[in-house]
């Protein structure tokens, strides 16, 4: 195995307060968690847009393995920011949530989008 | 040129963390070619999947049994690397570049992880925590909301699946099926999803030589790969759906034939909630339906359309880049009525799925669907 000290870059969406700091296009008006310089979707230029902190539980699910840092158990969920991208968070507290519960993200745990319900 | 599957092998599937990973896939390799009574010499080409086989890992395994020489592709497209590799094998029969061609994956997780995989940490949900008992969680508990159902649905596929396996002496789990009640009670993994609803970390391989269809065999009547779309807001399907369903369409289109025509499938339980999506993307079963028709046993061995009679990934594990594999030699041996006690009776129509994913934003990494067989 390579040996390398070097630590990937941090692909997690980028978290500033309470909104998740991602992108448009302003082609195709569809949203992205990250900022990106062309639309995956249709390459048109995309323009910075901050996402949240409010929007709808897609599903969450409670995971009972240590993953990383993350001590068992922790929830995690898909959520669909308000008019903006799927993103994929942790739940405080832990435990899960139906699907169509609103939660607002409240910060970051070591670089993990945090929402609350 | 119409493809067919003149030989199949597999290793058993287990842990093996002693044995060196060439000789995995040369046990699956020499039963596929003595199955089809072929040499090494009479093979154009191979196709080898695996996911986390080491670097050179291909050209090892086939210069160990006189297959050095010939044009050697490696395939990573998940848990359907080695179904990808077969669709990729058929297809060069199908366009006349090759007339016999060795598809085969291997596999070796117990030297890689000490527990379940470990998420991708450049992957977005990887590095949010995403391990993949907890990619079908989310999928588990959304399907299970829309249609107000109970957690033993899913339990009824492991029941099923560990029933078959337990006929399967090649099997990593072959031992006594648990009760529902079992199932329910095992450790919780991630959301409803217990242990005995996950596959284990297994080692293996399996082989499968596709001819070009005058030398006999079964015939593979169409075969699809689709690599997903973009899965983000707005899309409702649970993960997987849309794929499996387009990959599954094409299928359909290209042989003329239709769910109602199969008489046995294989398809990606990995978890149990997979095959319950799956089976209903694939239109083997209306929606909301699949877990019942399991508990109906519609979809066990002796049932109208038994699903996974191998035992499936529950069962015989999941080895990543031999699962799709050992499917399709299940598949052969069924169309063979070669199955022993799991033998499905009058099975002449088989369908094969398997998916594979972990891409964070994608609804799949790659789906492959193939129909077998096809005797009417
Ligand atoms: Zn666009």
């Amino acid at each position: 195995m390579p040996s390398v000290t070097v630590e990937p870059a941090d692909p997690r969406p980028l978290v500033d307060g309470d909104v998740v700091v991602g992108s448009r296009c302003t082609g195709c008006t569809r949203p992205d968690a990250w900022q990106r310089e062309r639309c995956p979707a249709c390459l048109g230029v995309c323009v910075s847009e901050r996402f949240g902190p409010g929007g709808i539980v897609w599903s969450s699910a409670d995971v009972h393995l240590a993953v990383g840092h993350r001590e068992p158990p922790f929830t995690l969920a898909q959520v669909d920011l308000d008019d903006g991208p799927r993103v994929l968070v942790t739940v405080r507290p832990t435990g899960e949530v139906p699907p169509g519960t609103r939660v607002r993200i409240v910060g970051t745990d070591d670089g993990d989008v945090v929402v609350e319900s | 040129m119409n493809p067919s599957i003149v030989g199949v092998g597999t290793s058993a599937f287990g842990r093996f963390p002693t044995a060196r990973i060439e000789s995995l896939a040369h046990t699956a390799i020499v039963e596929a070619l003595d199955d089809a009574a072929l040499r090494p010499g009479d093979i154009d080409a191979a196709y080898v999947g695996s996911v986390f086989g080491p670097a050179g890992i291909a050209n090892r395994v086939l210069a160990g049994v006189g297959l050095a020489g010939i044009p050697v592709y490696r395939i990573e497209a998940a848990c359907a690397s080695g179904t990808v590799a077969l669709h990729e094998a058929q297809r060069a029969v199908r366009t006349g570049m090759h007339r016999r061609v060795l598809a085969v994956g291997v596999e070796q997780l117990s030297v890689v992880f000490d527990g379940p995989i470990v998420p991708e940490p450049t992957d977005p949900e990887g590095r949010s925590g995403l391990a993949l008992p907890a990619l079908y969680a989310l999928q588990a508990n959304r399907y299970l909301a829309e249609h107000g159902l109970d957690p033993a649905v899913l339990a009824h596929i492991a029941v099923k699946n560990k029933f078959a396996g337990s006929m399967n002496e090649r099997a990593h789990l072959s031992g006594a099926p648990p009760s529902v009640e079992q199932v329910l009670a095992s450790r919780p993994i991630a959301g409803p999803l217990t242990l005995l609803q996950c596959c284990p970390m297994t080692d293996g391989a399996a082989a499968v030589i596709v001819g070009d269809g005058t030398e006999g065999g079964v015939p593979i009547l169409a075969s699809s790969f689709v690599s997903g779309p973009a899965w983000e807001s707005g899309s409702d399907e649970p993960w997987s759906m849309r794929t499996v369903s387009a990959a599954a369409s094409a299928v359909w289109e290209a042989s003329g034939r239709g769910p109602d025509d199969v008489d046995v499938a294989e398809m990606h339980d990995a978890f149990t909630i997979g095959e319950i999506l799956t089976t209903e993307a694939l239109g083997l079963a209306e929606p909301g339906m699949a877990g019942r028709l399991a508990a109906e046993g519609v979809t066990a061995l002796g049932g109208r359309l038994p699903i996974n009679p191998s035992g499936g990934l529950l069962s015989r594990g999941h080895p990543l880049g031999a699962t799709g594999l050992a499917q399709a030699a299940e598949l052969v041996w069924q169309l063979r009525s070669q199955s022993g006690r799991r033998q499905v009776d009058g099975a002449r129509t088989a369908l094969l799925e398997t998916m594979g994913g972990g891409a964070a934003g994608v609804d799949g990494n790659a789906c492959v669907v193939a129909l077998l067989g096809g005797d009417r």
